[in-house]
């Protein structure tokens, strides 16, 4: 029980004294700058390394690398599938090309068009957990809604491709559509809340992602260019020069989920371990760049239950039965309810409004990590 | 954040891996990214006799040896490569030019690349297989390098380059790659002087300047073929390149034929079910009208017209669409003759060509007028058109160059197109470029199809060979062969290997100890004999009777072991299953197994001793079955008769020896077992055969040779015991083989297939045909009498033998027992087993029902392998049935020619007399169209059409010459009832009655036979010609 609620929040609490917790959570908040475990500064990530297409037989794949020994893998294949139509499905909109014979039985299967969610499957596996446990269900849950609920926006040809966002770029056509396997495989025991890792490795995973060139047209049977030289990018790429230097640019990319914390007034992202510990409020932010225009597009926002709360907490020396009667009276009832300083309190209660504006601005704003992320990502070369 | 990418350039290793990735789509709809890794070595031999290298690394099997090098030290020069030279041809040049490269003059010593082989096989399934062919014989040297695998050799695509330039530099490393190998290897002392060089042979023109530039010789397939000897001839063989056709097209660009649907619409379709796909079938009677017979649709669809045969050819496999049904007609009432109607056309002009031509539109509108005739016969039938080919049959053609269409500088060296008329009717017109169209004027030749554009009237092909003069007996021979795909080659050295080493001296072991006894009954003492055909060499089958101790009477029906001799998997077996028949012409017999064994060790001769395989029954005197018995044997056969000789032996009271009597047992046998079969529904057909007897002498009338086939008591006889052997042994082996016996099945007739020949009788002489089982069909064909002409019920027989389907050979596992049923026979099982000497079937029938009777060979254990796993059955099946089939067709063919050059041998006599007055014989009306009548001849077999111009006329002056009777045709006018099949033939603007003709359907007519040449139209050809004399 203790380790499915464990598995259901952040991390495994990391075995650290109500002293360390104390020491830790007060160093994160100093107002301004507060000092991290690692040096790092609130908004600075890990060092890492990335690599695409390493797995041939996939459709795509990448591998991520922290400096801390983390990896995973991602692994993207695609099925051709026969799209069944719902009975609720119905439309009466038709799309139908006019006079193409093959159509006449197609009517009902106009709302196919539009791609739907479960289209996008989604498999994390992580050492320890079995896959129903709610840490894997939980986290690709996660990534999943971000993926298939980003619709792109603006114009241009290759976002016209992306229309309807990644569940209209698999429709192939009324009756068929492509169905995305995407497996995820964290390699290490997962030293931290593993989303963020996760999250970029399945973005750099998607970017690499080719799909089998169609040669037939409209309503027919999909039939496929069988060279897969010739086959093309799931995100679509905007300038096709091949020269190497200039890294290609997507007009739509898929979303990244980022992993920010508050500690007191402070938004610190891509937290260890040790800082999730001590979290005041733990949130997932995806975004994604919208477009072709500048800004990004917040997609979600999901609250994870930060471990801190299951921590022990510490006993002030007032309460401490080995301290008894060196500081306080004993008749004194504190009820520990007060915050003592240096005494590790378990957080309780809500997070400030402001403090989630914040953290949200802080990914979103022009020159925001969220903006740093995406670029960093870009610079990965990818084949 | 920063890439890391590891680093392989490293790695040694990694220069010796490397992968192919391409796309795979599977039937079920799958879309698959498929990885193949390769790991490239560099052992790979280049297979010259004059590397030293080579024969050092190259790998050796698992006794040490290497395989022997191919290309030769020595290679053939030619003006522009005098040092000799090896030839690297790439696919395109393949594409077009297999023809030269099976050609025996020229092009030997070829390195055939293993990127050109994978790239073929993706084009053309068939010129892979011949590639293939040409790799395995030896004489031609052709070497088969594997240059994906080697290391030097191996070409990695990259980034934007194309899989076709990819494919041209590996073609052009490899031919570099060779010249400085043998340059560095090749054995001290030949060096400098016969290096050969490396030519590339390529119709690509970006791959020949790219080859100019890196320095390597290449030449395009005709340039190369120009600097040879007989160039003239050689040129001919290269298709019509796709280069000079797409040339055309831009020039052109007018379009005669839509376009076919993609690939994926049609698939799309098919699996919607509204398209279907089938064989196309082209009608005998009109080369415009073919029908599609789909698995969606009991009766087949119509397809009328060039436009909605959109460029389909006889046989092909297509996909058509179902016309609006206000596009429905009716099957035509009319013979339509390519040859006839389209006879003008030039073959170099384009200009003036219409898909449909004034002629060819205006013989479809009256068949659009019979559509809306009121009777139930002419109803409108749903029409389809074509679409899509799914897998063109196209094959070698045999024909004869249109006269016409040479031109008038027919002398000149030039180039030029000309039109060959194919043999089989069914096929268009082939435009054939040529230099030398006037030495193959007046030949057979062989010409293949190389496409069928939009842009083309006819479909374009390219001259093989030719086969000699029209009408001399070896061309003829040959073409009849080859058009019905008739392996008549001598058989090779290593099926003859597989022969007894004793030849004809080979005897049955005289010790009993010996292991040819094995499992083998002693079976000499009984009086055994053949009944066969006159002059038959082959004897398959041989026969006793005699009287058992209890009152019975044990019949044996012996049949050659020729599994004895034939072992499975070697390469007699496997000549024996391509070749799966024996063919018989008239004057000649393509064997299936070689001579030695067919004519002497395996055929049960008289006097001798043979190997058998017996068929043992216990039989009442009621000629109820006791029980059966297979068994391996010895037999010696008393007596070989011919079928005339055993009746008249019968017959003769004064033979009271035991082998007559026991003759006349089976005799007496045959005719219960006969009233069985009868009585249980078989069906007595009747086909229009006759036979060929040639004493041999050349004064007498060969006319006189021709014989139809007159059936015997014995002819029965041994029918009916090898009848009952085939079924015994069929359900013998399909108890032991529930899956893989090999059996025979004749489909019952779908009713709807006999509807015209019901309406007919009923129409004609009030007649029912009752198709409801075999059995009451045989009732019903027996009422259909006419006292006043006997061979009416002959005539109906033919026809509703036509109406039904074909038996066919097949796999147990692949029908439910129901539909084993044998129509014709009235059996629920049946097989063939008792002619294992020209069948292939029967011969794998002896094997399987040796192992099910557990014979266990010679070295005490059996081998059934390769009769054993279904699919590899089921494609010797499809084999064997597509032979039987033509062997059927060849030997009628045969007949047919013979018949001609008979009627034109004793025309050229009669002729010396003073004038051709043909042969009067007795002819019936088959069927009736618009603007003739199909007549069959029995006594020559022979079926013929006859047009208006061949109606002799009451009054008419006797005017009998071609050019003549043609000139009539115009004049003549005719009223056609297609509801009382109907014809009456009169001269324009004399209705009268006396001067007209009638004729009806099964009409006995008076007709005059000769053979006449066609004159005006393509030289020298002949035809049997049918003058209606008297209705």
């Amino acid at each position: 029980m203790s380790n499915q609620r464990q598995a259901s929040s952040a991390s495994q609490v990391p075995h650290l004294s109500p002293a360390e917790l104390s020491y830790l959570y007060t160093s994160l908040s100093l107002p301004k700058n507060p000092i991290r475990p690692d040096g790092r500064s609130p908004t600075q990530f890990r060092p890492l390394s990335a690599e695409t297409t390493i797995l041939p037989g996939t459709n795509g794949s990448a591998r991520i690398g922290f400096a801390d020994g983390t990896q995973a893998i991602v692994g993207v294949k695609a099925e051709v599938e026969k799209t069944v139509l719902a009975a609720d499905t119905l439309d009466s909109r038709s799309l139908a090309q006019h006079g193409d014979a093959l159509n006449r039985e197609g009517e009902q299967g106009s709302a196919a068009v539009s791609g739907q969610g479960e289209w996008v499957q989604m498999s994390i596996e992580i050492p320890g957990f079995r896959d129903d446990d709610a840490l894997p269900v939980f986290l690709s849950e996660m990534m999943r809604e971000s993926l298939v609920g980003s619709v792109a926006g603006g114009n241009g040809d290759a976002v016209k491709e992306m229309a309807g966002g990644l569940k209209g770029r698999l429709v192939i056509n009324k009756r068929w559509h492509w169905r995305l396997y995407i497996d995820v495989l964290l390699l290490s025991q997962p030293l931290a809340y593993p989303l963020p890792l996760l999250s970029l490795t399945t973005h750099l995973a998607l970017l690499s992602t080719k799909l089998p060139k169609l040669k037939s047209t409209g309503e027919e049977d999909p039939f496929f260019d069988d060279d897969w030289a010739a086959a093309e990018y799931l995100y679509p790429r905007s300038n096709i020069s091949k020269s190497l230097s200039a890294a290609p640019s997507y007009p739509v990319r898929p979303p990244v989920t980022l992993l920010v914390i508050s500690v007191g007034d402070n938004v610190i992202f891509d937290p260890n371990r040790e800082e999730i510990a001590v979290a005041d409020a733990v949130l997932a932010i995806s975004v994604t760049r919208s477009g072709d225009s500048e800004t990004l597009k917040l997609l979600s926002i999901r609250s994870i239950d930060p471990p801190s709360r299951l921590t022990q907490p510490g006993i002030p020396n007032s309460e401490n039965v080995n301290m008894l009667g060196a500081t306080a009276a004993p008749g004194e009832e504190t009820g520990g309810q007060e915050e003592v300083e240096g005494v590790w309190r378990p957080r309780r209660g809500g997070v400030k409004r402001s403090v989630i504006a914040r953290m949200v601005k802080t990914v979103l704003g022009k020159g925001g990590v969220g903006e740093e992320v995406l670029e960093g990502l870009e610079g990965v070369e990818v084949q | 954040m920063k890439s890391l990418r590891r680093d392989l350039s490293a790695n040694p290793q990694a220069a010796n891996v490397t992968s192919k990735v391409f796309v795979r789509s599977t039937k079920s709809g799958k879309v698959q990214k498929i990885v193949r890794e390769l790991y490239l070595r560099e052992d790979i031999p280049c297979s010259s006799k004059l590397c030293s290298q080579c024969p050092t690394i190259a790998p050796a099997d698992a006794n040490g040896n290497i395989a022997p090098f191919i290309l030769s030290d020595r290679p053939a020069g030619t003006t522009a490569f005098p040092r000799g030279h090896y030839l690297v041809p790439d696919t395109n040049a393949l594409l077009n030019g297999m023809d030269l490269f099976e050609h025996t003059g020229a092009f030997y010593d070829v390195i055939v690349l293993q990127t050109v082989l994978e790239e073929l096989r993706n084009r053309s399934l068939p010129l892979y297989n011949r590639l293939l062919a040409l790799v395995k014989s030896d004489e031609k040297r052709f070497y088969l390098f594997f240059n994906e695998f080697r290391r030097e050799t191996h070409v990695r695509r990259g980034p934007e380059e194309t899989i076709n330039d990819r494919n041209d530099r590996a073609v052009r490393l490899v031919a570099s790659w060779y010249g400085s190998h043998l340059q560095q290897s090749a054995k001290k002392g030949k060096k400098e002087k016969s290096i050969p060089a490396i030519v590339v042979i390529t119709d690509d023109k970006e791959n020949l300047r790219k080859c100019k530039e890196e320095n390597v010789a290449a030449l395009s397939l005709s340039d190369y073929v120009s600097g040879l000897e007989g160039s003239e001839m050689l040129l001919d063989m290269i298709s019509e390149s796709k280069d000079a056709r797409d040339a055309k097209e831009t020039a052109r660009g007018e379009l005669f034929y839509p376009e076919y649907f993609s690939m994926s619409k049609l698939t799309t379709g098919l699996r919607a079910g509204t398209l279907h796909q089938g064989v196309f079938n082209v009608s005998p009677y009109n080369y415009l009208e073919a029908s599609v017979k789909t698995a969606a649709f009991d009766k087949p669809l119509l397809i009328l017209g060039r436009d909605n045969s959109n460029r389909a050819i006889a046989g092909d496999s297509v996909v058509v669409e179902v016309l609006p049904k206000d596009q429905w007609k009716s099957p035509s009432t009319k013979i339509v003759d390519e040859e006839a109607v389209t006879r003008n056309d030039n073959p170099d002009t384009e200009e003036t060509e219409a898909v449909v031509t004034d002629r060819e539109r205006k013989a479809l509108q009256e068949e659009v007028k019979k559509a809306h005739g009121k009777n139930s016969d002419g109803k409108p039938q749903p029409t389809a058109k074509v679409v899509g080919v799914i897998k063109r049959s196209w094959r070698q053609y045999v024909g004869h160059v249109d006269s016409n269409s040479t031109g008038s500088q027919a002398s000149g060296r030039r180039q030029q197109n000309v039109f060959l008329l194919p043999m089989d009717k069914r096929i268009p017109k082939i435009r054939v470029r040529t230099r030398q169209a006037s030495e193959i004027l007046g030949q057979r030749i062989l010409v293949t199809i190389d496409s069928w554009d939009r842009d083309s009237r006819y479909p374009t092909g390219h001259f093989i060979r030719s086969l000699g003069e029209l009408e001399t007996k070896g061309a003829e021979t040959e073409a009849l062969l080859l058009e019905y795909d008739v392996q008549y080659k001598p058989f090779p050295k290593s099926v003859l290997d597989c022969l007894p080493s004793e030849g004809h001296d080979w005897k049955v072991p005289v010790s009993k100890e010996d292991k040819g006894w094995n499992g083998r009954k002693d079976l000499r003492d009984l009086l055994i004999c053949s009944i066969d055909p006159p002059g038959c060499q082959d004897i398959d089958d041989a026969l006793h009777a005699r009287l058992l101790p209890n009152g019975n009477f044990e019949v044996g029906v012996h049949i050659a072991d020729v599994s004895h001799f034939v072992k499975p998997n070697n390469p007699m077996d496997l000549e024996a299953s391509v070749r799966g028949t024996t063919v018989y012409l008239v004057d000649k017999r393509i064997d299936m197994l070689p001579h030695l064994l067919g004519t002497d060790l395996c055929s049960l001769k008289p006097y001798v001793e043979r190997y058998a395989f017996s068929v043992l029954w216990e039989i009442t005197p009621d000629a109820e079955i006791v029980s059966s018995n297979f068994t391996k044997s010895v037999i010696r056969s008393r007596e070989a008769f011919s079928y005339e000789q055993a009746q008249l032996r019968i017959d003769d009271k004064s033979q009271q020896d035991e082998l007559t009597q026991s003759m006349r047992t089976l005799l007496k046998f045959s005719k219960v077992l006969r009233q069985k079969r009868m009585d249980a529904g078989a069906l007595n057909l009747a086909s229009p055969e006759v036979r060929i007897e040639s004493e041999g002498d050349e004064v007498g009338d060969p006319l006189t040779d021709v014989k139809t086939k007159a059936m015997l008591d014995t002819n029965s006889l041994v029918e009916e015991f090898m009848l009952l052997a085939n079924i015994t042994v069929g359900s013998k082996v399909y108890e032991s083989f529930s899956q893989t016996a090999l059996l025979r099945r004749h489909a019952t007739p779908p009713p709807q297939n006999f509807e015209d020949l019901q309406n007919q009788l009923s129409k004609k002489r009030n007649m029912e045909l009752d198709v409801s089982s075999s059995r009451a069909l045989a009732d019903s064909l027996d009422r259909c009498v006419d006292p006043k002409n006997p061979f009416f019920n002959t005539l109906v027989r033919i026809l509703a033998t036509r109406c039904m389907t074909s038996a066919e050979y097949f796999c147990a596992g692949a029908f439910t027992e129901s539909e084993f049923r044998h129509y014709g026979l009235a059996s629920p099982i049946y097989t063939h087993f008792t002619s294992p000497i020209r069948r292939y079937a029967d011969l794998m029938v002896h094997r399987q029902l040796a192992s099910a009777i557990g014979y266990e060979g010679e070295d005490g254990h059996a081998v059934i392998e390769g009769v054993s796993t279904r699919n590899k059955l089921e494609d010797i099946c499809r084999n064997i049935n597509v032979r039987h089939r033509n062997a059927q067709h060849a030997g009628r063919a045969s007949i047919e020619y013979y018949v001609g050059q008979a009627l034109k041998a004793r025309g050229e006599k009669m002729a010396a007399d003073g004038v051709d007055a043909g042969i009067e014989e007795e002819g019936y009306v088959m069927r009736v169209f618009e603007n003739g009548v199909v007549i069959f001849v029995p006594r020559f077999g022979i079926e013929g059409v006859v047009r208006l111009e061949d109606f002799v006329l009451p009054g008419e002056s006797g005017a009998r010459s071609v050019a003549e009777r043609r000139e009539l045709a115009p004049h003549r006018t005719t009223e056609f009832d297609s509801e009382e099949y109907t014809l009456r033939v009169e001269e324009k603007g004399h209705p009268e009655k006396e001067r007209s003709v009638t004729v009806e359907l099964f009409q006995k007519v008076r007709v005059n036979v000769s053979s006449v040449k066609e004159e005006g139209r393509g030289a020298g050809k002949r035809r049997v010609r049918i003058l209606v004399t008297e209705a």
